[in-house]
């Protein structure tokens, strides 16, 4: 089922929370809207549901306007962010609600129940009501119900948010695994960048109301567009440094390197990857390198990988490094580290759009 | 100086066993971490050591002292909490200080002299005049960090003290952690579910499951070294794969492996036998090498730091393999994957056999 935005606007007194959003969304594809949190992507949910009505602009299923439609009329299964169980019903009658308005027959509800309850693993919890259960088991029951309804499209608002890594490690592999079994599309917001791209098919970025990019989630993080995706797609976070060009050079933090050929003086914002931050050992050393002195701050260790914390001057820098090849320096060392300029990405410092031309 | 000694110590409430005969020791000056998932234990077990609960059975010793059925207050013990409990109407300087207001061993002069440490070693001096009720979470939480180590008593127990608190401010507390861990040397006691964190912060971690300790160990160690399946998969980002395995006529075989391995000669038969490895210890190849198996690309993302996180099937084995590289065929196109030898690890109902 395809799904269509077409320019929506909505505002809430003075404030536009969505802003001309135009997005295509692939049929049957799992697809992630990326954001910080007030960017849009539950209000544009509610939208899509039926719950609220654009200012202007229309949604289409299907290439169908269904913008005043009622929500019964749309058939798509919904997973709030600010869910409501019903406090007086088992878990399973709390799952089943959905199914028994809609007047399903008994055994296709059971049988329905059952199977999605397996796949979030709340079997055991089945016969409880909403107040013996914790805040994570209440979340995959709300979860569970919207995954129950007969649609072609489900909408999930950031449904795994705050549940311990190992759980959404499992629930991740468990909804991409659905999807395909369901042949549904999803529409699947969160603002945690390692989730969508671990889930994504399509992803898109999304800020301050727009949809300001949309691709694979593998281009989306090869080649960021705009300022915004950098930041808001990666693990750990990009660095984002604020500088200028000026007289044929780059300065940004502790940057300082030759200006790419055909951009112009003026405001811009350096982007750099962790990973684009080397340290000694790694299999580099080109002679247009750019050497950074620096200090350690602090050293996570993630088990395989390490993400280092470093201070150069009065810029702030993350850096990862892969510690099956490489030991991580000590708190507080003094560490050179090197940097290719190819990696660098430039950014307008107003506008945020990527200047250097990017991948491929 | 104080060590602690937890000798057998179990706790149950009604017919649930929380903590179930646990004997080990934290080292003087030693950062020990608490982990495991919710359900585990850590909590009890954190609790019983500053007094909060009392075990059902077994002794808890703080530097050869029992202080089992001691109540907190005579543990001599500093503590922070997922809600750090503060005077908001006082200070930072006076919230640090106050624990050791009323105690007559330490001097007027003394107590400044901490505090003022404290508000160094942490970064919060220009915060030192604010009221508590204008800090941030994260600051709020340092300002407990400070008041539960400016006491300079000889054990420091934390609950999960960053649950709270913003992934930046997060980082500033973890980094500020560190300071103090390292210039005041107390015994620090830390429980926590984020491997993240404990294997940032620990000198050593406590892996807990369903009450029980199992395995104690530098965090590099119980990442490389898992003694069990369930470390193997709790540590890691995704956690390791387990790919099933048979053992028979003294060889064992399974879909990782390219041809069958002599079983080690300890290793009991009619076990579930399975071969772990982690998801960046395969290697992924374009064409077939020696060594390799035959797998179908099913799916690929990206993972930390830009790697490639990919699932791969071996008929109905589903493997996770993180690389650095690009996967070397596209969705559904065939790859190789090697196991490398040194890489594998061998376990029988969960339980790792060591070779």
């Amino acid at each position: 089922m395809a799904v269509e935005f077409q320019s929506i606007t909505r505002t809430y007194g003075t404030k536009r929370v969505l802003d001309g959003f135009d997005l295509e969304v692939e049929p049957q594809s799992f697809t992630v809207l990326c954001g910080a949190s007030g960017s849009g992507k539950s209000v544009l949910f509610r939208l899509l549901v039926g719950l609220e009505q654009p200012d202007s602009g229309r949604i289409l299923l299907n290439g169908r306007d269904i913008t005043n439609e009622p929500p019964a009329a749309r058939a798509i299964g919904y997973v709030p962010q600010n869910f409501a169980l019903y406090p007086h019903q088992t878990v399973a009658q709390n799952m089943a609600y959905p199914l028994t308005l809609a007047k399903t027959p008994k055994a296709e509800i059971a049988k329905r129940v059952d199977r999605t309850a397996g796949i979030l693993s709340i079997t055991h919890l089945l016969n409880k009501t909403p107040d013996q259960l914790s805040g994570g088991e209440k979340q995959r029951v709300a979860v569970a119900r919207g995954l129950l309804k007969d649609a072609e499209i489900f909408v999930l608002d950031d449904p795994l948010v705050g549940l311990d890594y190992k759980l959404r490690e499992r629930l991740m592999d468990e909804l991409k695994s659905l999807r395909e079994e369901l042949k549904a599309t999803f529409l699947y917001a969160t603002s945690d960048s390692l989730e969508a791209l671990n889930m994504a098919q399509r992803l898109v970025v999304v800020d301050a109301g727009r949809a300001v990019q949309h691709d694979s989630a593998i281009a989306v993080y090869d080649d960021p567009r705009f300022a915004r995706s950098l930041d808001l797609i990666g693990f750990p976070h990009a660095n984002l440094l604020p500088g200028r060009i000026e007289n044929g050079q780059v300065e940004a933090g502790p940057l300082r390197f030759k200006t790419p050929a055909g951009l112009r003086d003026g405001g811009i914002v350096a982007g750099l990857r962790p990973e684009a931050i080397h340290f000694e050992g790694s299999p580099r050393g080109a002679s247009d390198d750019l050497a950074i002195d620096s200090r350690v701050t602090l050293v996570e260790n993630l088990g395989g990988e390490a993400v280092v914390y470093l201070e150069a001057g009065s810029s702030q820098l993350t850096a990862a490094l892969p510690l099956s090849r490489i030991a991580p320096p000590e708190f507080g060392a003094e560490v050179r580290v090197v940097v290719d300029p190819a990696d660098i990405m430039l950014f307008d410092a107003v506008s945020g759009v990527r200047l250097d031309g990017g991948a491929n | 100086m104080a060590d602690i000694v937890i000798d057998h110590v179990t706790k149950r409430f009604a017919n649930f066993t929380a903590v179930d005969d646990i004997a080990m020791s934290f080292a003087d000056g030693e950062v020990a971490c608490l982990l495991g998932p919710s359900g585990c234990g850590k909590t009890t077990l954190m609790r019983m050591l500053s007094g909060l609960e009392t075990p059902t059975s077994g002794r808890i010793l703080f530097g050869g002292r029992d202080v089992t059925r001691l109540p907190p207050r005579k543990r001599n013990v500093g503590m922070v909490f997922q809600y750090p409990v503060m005077y908001p109407t006082l200070s930072v300087r006076e919230n640090i200080a106050l624990p050791m207001v009323y105690d007559r061993q330490v001097s007027t002069a003394e107590r400044e002299r901490r505090v003022e440490e404290v508000l160094d070693v942490l970064d919060i001096r220009p915060l030192a005049d604010a009221f508590i009720e204008n800090l941030s979470a994260g600051n709020r939480q340092k300002v407990a960090v400070g008041r539960a180590v400016a006491r300079q008593s000889e054990i420091v127990l934390f609950d999960e003290p960053t649950t709270n608190v913003e992934v930046n401010a997060k980082l500033h507390l973890i980094r500020a952690f560190k300071l103090v861990a390292q210039r005041l040397k107390q015994t620090i006691v830390y429980v926590t579910h984020d491997q993240t964190e404990a294997m940032t912060l620990a000198d050593r971690i406590a892996l807990m499951q369903a009450g029980r300790i199992l395995q104690y160990d530098k965090p590099q160690v119980l990442y490389n070294e898992p003694t069990s399946e369930f470390g193997g998969w709790f540590l890691g980002n995704p956690g390791m794969n387990f790919v099933p395995a048979e053992v028979a006529g003294g060889k064992i075989t399974s879909p990782i492996l390219a041809a069958p391995v002599p079983a080690p000669a300890g290793l009991k038969t009619g076990g579930k036998t399975t071969i772990g490895i982690r998801p960046e210890q395969v290697r992924m190849v374009g064409g077939p090498q020696d060594g390799s198996v035959a797998a179908t690309l099913t799916e690929q993302a990206i993972g930390i730091a830009g790697r490639y996180l990919t699932k791969v099937r071996i008929g109905d084995t589903v493997l996770k393999v993180n690389t650095e590289s690009r996967p070397p065929a596209p969705l559904g196109g065939t790859v190789h994957l090697i196991a490398p030898r040194e890489r594998v690890m061998l376990f029988c109902d969960g339980q790792r056999v060591t070779v």
